[in-house]
């Protein structure tokens, strides 16, 4: 059960070094058996979002505990080559196949695994991609701006695709190891790149998935307008980018909450932006040891690390 | 004629079919009935948002006896993000209210749950929408169902063809749900009020934000097969300032100063649609929620407290939901 108990939180800006420090050491301790994490510690029930986030955020002296982790998420995937949500999910495969295949390629894990898990990221594609459910959009169904022929990847299969897993699969396909960057690979992160630009909400930024509906422009959310410019970071500069990074950091001004604050300076950074007001804003509310999600946990010290210039996401001059 | 075993049994077969197809749509798809003779509904006057609520609360449910003595209470609100300005949410400051009152009634815990639909940041909306604060102060516990331990549960009604869901333990677990709807119109779902509110118990770490998949399966659908399998014990509705128009994100304010209590979810969203002005058979969940889930007719609702008056002027809708609103004596007869 995921309870938070709302303490006031201390407004002094912690040394950030230290701040991480103390995140690594909550992960550490939070760290299942079996190698995987829950969204809290009141279950044992892993889920595969915190636990490739945990993974990311380990430092690389965390010997034991990456590879129990690796282990751990080379043991839980599907037969298909996908990733469940979490215990017990069925085999279907969940929208987080991309960010677990991330996680894997920034540890160096190549091979069969890794394989096979590209091969269903190429095969898995959102609904509106089939000719039956584009006719209908195209025909009847107007309330969503959208474009049908834009597609990328859903959060479960046979539903339509959003942001969130569509940017986790970019950013797995784009910086996966030791595969030839044409082809379907290609052709999927194209798809998923336009599908991004489809979306996008008028003056910048995304949510969900849906910018317009019923003719009435929805907001943007800060963490996943972060996560899809992380996956556009190597996009030759459009005013996609442009503007979303502009509203990110007027949404940074007036934001509190330790998971889109993470976010936005993980986006800032990799994309040359100041962060150090972000980084005090977060510095001042985050006390890692009341931090109950897991998942934020991991986040967070993915966003304190960053500041030696060991930004997770910032991995474009790489390939 | 000669009727031989290969033509009979061609033939027996055939009728056998037949039969079964043209039965299916008559045969009841739930598997649990839990209307009562008669519900229980008590509109109460409420001007505005002030601590004044927890006493118009307290005698509200005065008037149902509840017996929650000894037991876990989830309250679920309706949070679903913050957009300054905008009536989106079921107000903290009544959650609050029903907080203290379920303690003074002598439940064992009081929580509050929730999981929203469309922004995955949680504690942002809870920051921003000003119930970060509210709970602190009467130290009540947050349980973020996006994100809570998981249970595969079967359905209890066929109306999507799911079988099962996986749900949070916390919903699962508790002795009494209290469903906390803001009363808005909703452009994919004509409305959406305390069985609608539901669709916040369905985890987004299972099935994404939004939870895409209850919409491919069909929201009316999807609304019965969730109420039927979870079921509310309490409807304690904000209609103090609701929302008109293009809900559940972008409409338009409009005060009704109301709240509305149940102790049958048919028989509140009714109650509250006819305070909308719009009828309550023309929503499929309603209307077939009232085979099965409770009471959507006046002549089974006993009114506690003040009597339905439809406004002048029914709520405004997307032009899709326009069948929806009703006026005169078509509103008493819907």
């Amino acid at each position: 059960m995921t309870i938070w108990w709302f303490c006031p939180r201390t407004q002094r800006v912690h040394d950030t070094q230290e701040l991480n420090c103390a995140c690594v050491q909550e992960l550490i301790d939070r760290q299942l058996p079996e190698g995987g994490w829950p969204f809290t510690t009141v279950t044992t029930q892993w889920a595969v979002g915190p636990t490739a986030l945990a993974l990311l955020a380990l430092p690389s002296n965390s010997v034991r505990e990456r590879d129990a982790a690796i282990r751990f998420l080379l043991r839980t995937q599907n037969a298909n080559g996908s990733w469940p949500a979490f215990s017990g999910d069925d085999e279907a495969g969940s929208g987080l196949t991309g960010l677990a295949l991330y996680a894997l390629n920034r540890c160096c894990v190549q091979g069969m695994v890794t394989d096979r898990a590209i091969q269903w990221l190429i095969e898995s594609r959102g609904w509106e991609s089939h000719w039956l459910w584009k006719w209908k959009f195209r025909t009847s169904d107007h309330h969503v701006r959208f474009d049908p022929d834009k597609f990328g990847w859903p959060w479960i299969p046979e539903t339509v695709s959003w942001v969130v897993p569509t940017a986790y699969s970019i950013l797995a396909l784009k910086y996966a190891r030791g595969i030839p960057q044409q082809g379907p690979v290609q052709f999927r992160i194209r798809h998923g790149v336009e599908m991004l630009h489809d979306r996008i909400c008028p003056g910048g930024g995304w949510n969900a998935g849906n910018g317009v509906v019923y003719g009435f422009p929805l907001s943007p959310h800060a963490d996943v307008t972060a996560l899809a410019l992380l996956s556009l970071l190597n996009e030759p500069p459009n005013h996609f980018i442009t503007s979303s990074l502009d509203w990110l950091e007027r949404r940074a001004d007036t934001c509190f909450a330790p998971w889109s604050l993470a976010w936005t300076i993980l986006a800032l950074d990799a994309f040359g932006r100041p962060t150090e007001l972000v980084v005090d804003r977060l510095a001042s509310v985050v006390d890692p040891a009341e931090v109950k999600d897991c998942a934020t946990l991991a986040v967070v010290s993915l966003a304190f690390a960053r500041a030696p210039g060991d930004n997770a996401f910032r991995v474009a001059d790489e390939t | 004629m000669k009727l031989d075993r290969r033509t009979f049994l061609t033939a027996s077969l055939g009728l056998a079919a037949g039969a079964s197809t043209t039965a299916l749509p008559n045969r009841p798809k739930y598997h649990v009935a839990r209307r009562q003779p008669r519900s229980r509904v008590a509109i109460l006057g409420a001007e505005s948002y002030s601590h004044k609520l927890e006493s118009i609360l307290q005698y509200g449910l005065g008037l149902f006896h509840l017996d929650v003595r000894g037991k876990t209470v989830l309250l679920k609100p309706n949070l679903v993000d913050y957009i300054s300005g905008n009536h989106i949410n079921t107000h903290p400051l009544l959650v609050c209210a029903a907080v203290e009152c379920f303690r003074r009634l002598g439940a064992k815990n009081v929580l509050v749950g929730e999981g929203p639909g469309h922004q995955r940041d949680t504690e942002l909306v809870l920051l921003e929408s000003g119930f970060s604060e509210a709970l602190r102060q009467v130290s009540v516990p947050f349980v973020d169902l996006n994100r809570d331990e998981l249970a595969i549960t079967p359905l209890l009604a066929g109306y999507t063809g799911m079988k099962c869901l996986w749900l949070p333990r916390t919903v699962l677990e508790a002795d009494f749900v209290v469903s906390m709807p803001k009363v808005k119109t909703h452009h994919w779902s004509g409305v959406t009020l305390s069985m609608k509110n539901m669709f916040g118990v369905v985890p987004g770490a299972k099935y994404g934000w939004p939870k895409n998949i209850l919409h491919w399966k069909g929201i009316q659908e999807s609304i019965l097969d969730l109420c039927a399998t979870v079921p509310i014990h309490f409807v304690i509705a904000d209609a103090i300032v609701a929302m008109e128009g293009n809900g559940p994100l972008n409409g338009h304010p409009r005060p009704l100063n109301r709240i509305v209590l149940s102790d049958d979810p048919v028989a509140a969203d009714a109650t509250c649609m006819r305070l909308m002005g719009l009828g309550p058979a023309r929503i499929t969940h309603i209307r077939i929620g009232a085979q099965f889930l409770g009471n959507a007719s006046t002549e089974r609702i006993d009114q506690l407290a003040d009597v339905v008056c439809a406004p002048a002027n029914p709520f405004e809708v997307v032009p899709e939901f326009q069948h929806l609103r009703v006026t005169g004596s078509a509103q008493r007869d819907s």
